[in-house]
């Protein structure tokens, strides 16, 4: 894979989610959705546990459920550029110029895809902070998390692990955009919501029926989860967050595989067919 | 009065029929929008479940149910004539006879039609799934949904003049505006009144929001047992019919005041900005 190249699609990733405003403008709106959407996880379980009888909340709670809806909207937030990549990239007539250069394609998405992992990463990093100090000031609470350098190296060094299993899914994804015609836009939004059931995002995978839940389990977004409290929640152990970690590098190596594997193939067939401009059924 | 013979009528209904056809012809579409509110409320509803309040667990579902349609009053509504101008329709409809608050109600009403099966796939997966607890006044409930959904459709109509001043900020902006308007209207939890955790000029700031009212009457009715004659639930119907009317005179002045100042400055046909 052309490095010279994937860095020029980095380029052009940050051109297409930026170049409409000013960069700030750009930020802030990319900021708003995800720390809404974290202090809105956070209500929920404040409403539900405040008014239980007896009351039932507990700081340790809300800091997980922080930790997982933040990071529950980044990955949501970057996985899904490669398939947005193709399909819009169909109706603007680039993606066919990508094709006429040759070996492009896969450092065109993996570069779209690492752009998106930078800016989402930095939306995640301003959400966690903001909304830590909005919930504990609006829920008089303290939220125990563990903010010092090593623990946000090792969230960081967990986000970039995940990138493995990210990638592998958005290149799943983007084996059926290349045939699609129509509602391939409407797939993120199901592995967003795939993955805020199945990742442990916001409550434990073991509430979820067999076998869902084992499933569910085994997934390497689910061990990133895991791993990314581990470094941030009080009581985290280094042992705990590697075990988790090795496990999400693994899955991950096989998701990435298996994308891979399945974009290659779904590229050739394409190719033969004649669906790559394909726009309309 | 027949319908083909006022064409503000059939202006109407040909919108609608576009809208509706579009949906009921591809049955596919309301799998594709039940996706992202059923995993949502879904995920909501284990929160409230795992974490204590079983009772609460109806909040989250409604809040599915709604969310479908605000996501389709800001997707289908509010950006629709920034698209529609993107691909020259907005040009064949203001050289036409037709008149543009037809074709706004015409979209608002394929877009309760087309919104309708996924909404109702939403409650009917809900209620199967988790059986919420319910004591609903149903006449009661049935005018707040109607009442709700017409001035949050104003809402929307309000917006897409908005948005036709914008160029390629709108798919941005509307991004932008989903989640948190869907946080501070309390669509999955009440965000006003004494559950609600937000101090009181948030509250008093969300309550301009025809969905908050909404959602909060949704909830009185639906769960709580009230019905009409109840003060607070009275004021806040009142409330949504004025914001209703409000809405849809604001959208019918600004999209006027937009045609009229595109078609003096030239950018009224501008595709691209």
């Amino acid at each position: 894979m052309s490095i010279r190249a994937m860095i020029a699609s980095i380029r052009v990733g940050w051109y297409r989610e930026f170049n409409w405003t000013n960069p700030l403008t750009g930020f802030s709106l990319r900021t708003v959705g995800p720390l809404a959407s974290v202090i809105a996880a956070s209500t929920v379980y404040y409403v539900g546990s405040t008014n239980n009888v007896p009351p039932s909340f507990d700081p340790n709670r809300l800091a997980y459920i922080l930790i997982g809806a933040a990071l529950y909207a980044h990955v949501a937030a970057y996985s899904w550029v490669p398939t947005l990549a193709i399909a819009e990239g169909k109706w603007t007539y680039v993606f066919p110029q990508v094709y006429i250069s040759p070996h492009s394609s896969l450092p065109y998405l993996t570069g779209r895809t690492l752009a998106s992992f930078v800016t989402s990463t930095m939306t995640v990093i301003v959400s966690l902070v903001l909304s830590f100090y909005f919930l504990s000031s609006v829920f008089h609470t303290s939220i125990p998390f563990v903010v010092n350098p090593l623990s946000v190296s090792l969230l960081f060094l967990a986000m970039v692990m995940n990138i493995l299993a990210a990638l592998g899914l958005g290149l799943l994804l983007s084996a059926y955009a290349l045939f699609a015609t129509k509602f391939e836009w409407a797939l993120p939004t199901y592995v967003a919501g795939l993955l805020m059931v199945f990742s442990e995002a916001l409550f434990p995978v073991s509430f979820l029926p067999w076998p869902l839940s084992s499933i569910a389990n085994i997934l390497p977004f689910t061990e990133f989860m895991r791993a990314s409290r581990q470094a941030m929640i009080e009581g985290g152990t280094v042992y705990a967050y590697f075990s988790h970690l090795g496990l999400a590098a693994l899955g991950g190596i096989v998701v990435l595989a298996m994308g891979f594997l399945a974009f290659r193939y779904a590229e050739n067939r394409a190719r033969r067919l004649g669906v790559i401009d394909k726009k309309t059924a | 009065m027949k319908l083909h013979s006022n064409p503000w009528l059939r202006t109407a209904y040909a919108r609608l029929w576009v809208r509706a056809k579009s949906i009921y012809g591809e049955p596919l579409w309301v799998a594709v929008n039940i996706g992202f509110p059923f995993f949502t409320s879904f995920s909501l509803t284990m929160v409230y479940r795992a974490y204590g309040l079983n009772s609460f667990t109806g909040f989250a579902i409604l809040g599915g149910v709604m969310i479908s349609f605000w996501g389709n009053v800001l997707w289908s509504m509010a950006s629709q004539f920034n698209w529609d101008k993107q691909v020259g329709l907005f040009e064949i409809y203001i050289t036409s006879p037709a008149p543009i608050s037809a074709i706004l109600v015409g979209m608002s009403l394929g877009g309760i039609l087309g919104t309708a099966p996924s909404a109702a796939m939403v409650a009917i997966l809900g209620w199967v799934i988790f059986h919420p607890p319910i004591n609903a006044i149903w006449p009661a409930v049935i005018s707040v949904f109607a009442l709700t959904l017409a001035s949050l459709y104003a809402m929307g109509m309000a917006l897409s003049s908005l948005y036709l001043a914008y160029g390629r900020e709108a798919d941005s902006v509307n991004e932008a505006l989903h989640e948190p308007v869907s946080l501070i209207s309390g669509v999955y939890f009440p965000s006003t009144g004494g559950f609600s955790p937000f101090p009181l000029a948030v509250q008093a700031g969300a309550s301009l929001i025809p969905l908050t009212l909404g959602m909060d009457a949704l909830r009185r009715t639906l769960f709580f047992g009230q019905g009409f004659g109840e003060l607070y639930l009275d004021l806040e119907l009142l409330a949504l019919a004025v914001m209703g009317a409000v809405l849809l005179f604001a959208s019918s002045k600004a999209l006027k005041f937009l045609e009229n100042k595109g078609r003096r400055t030239g950018t009224i046909a501008v595709r691209q900005r």
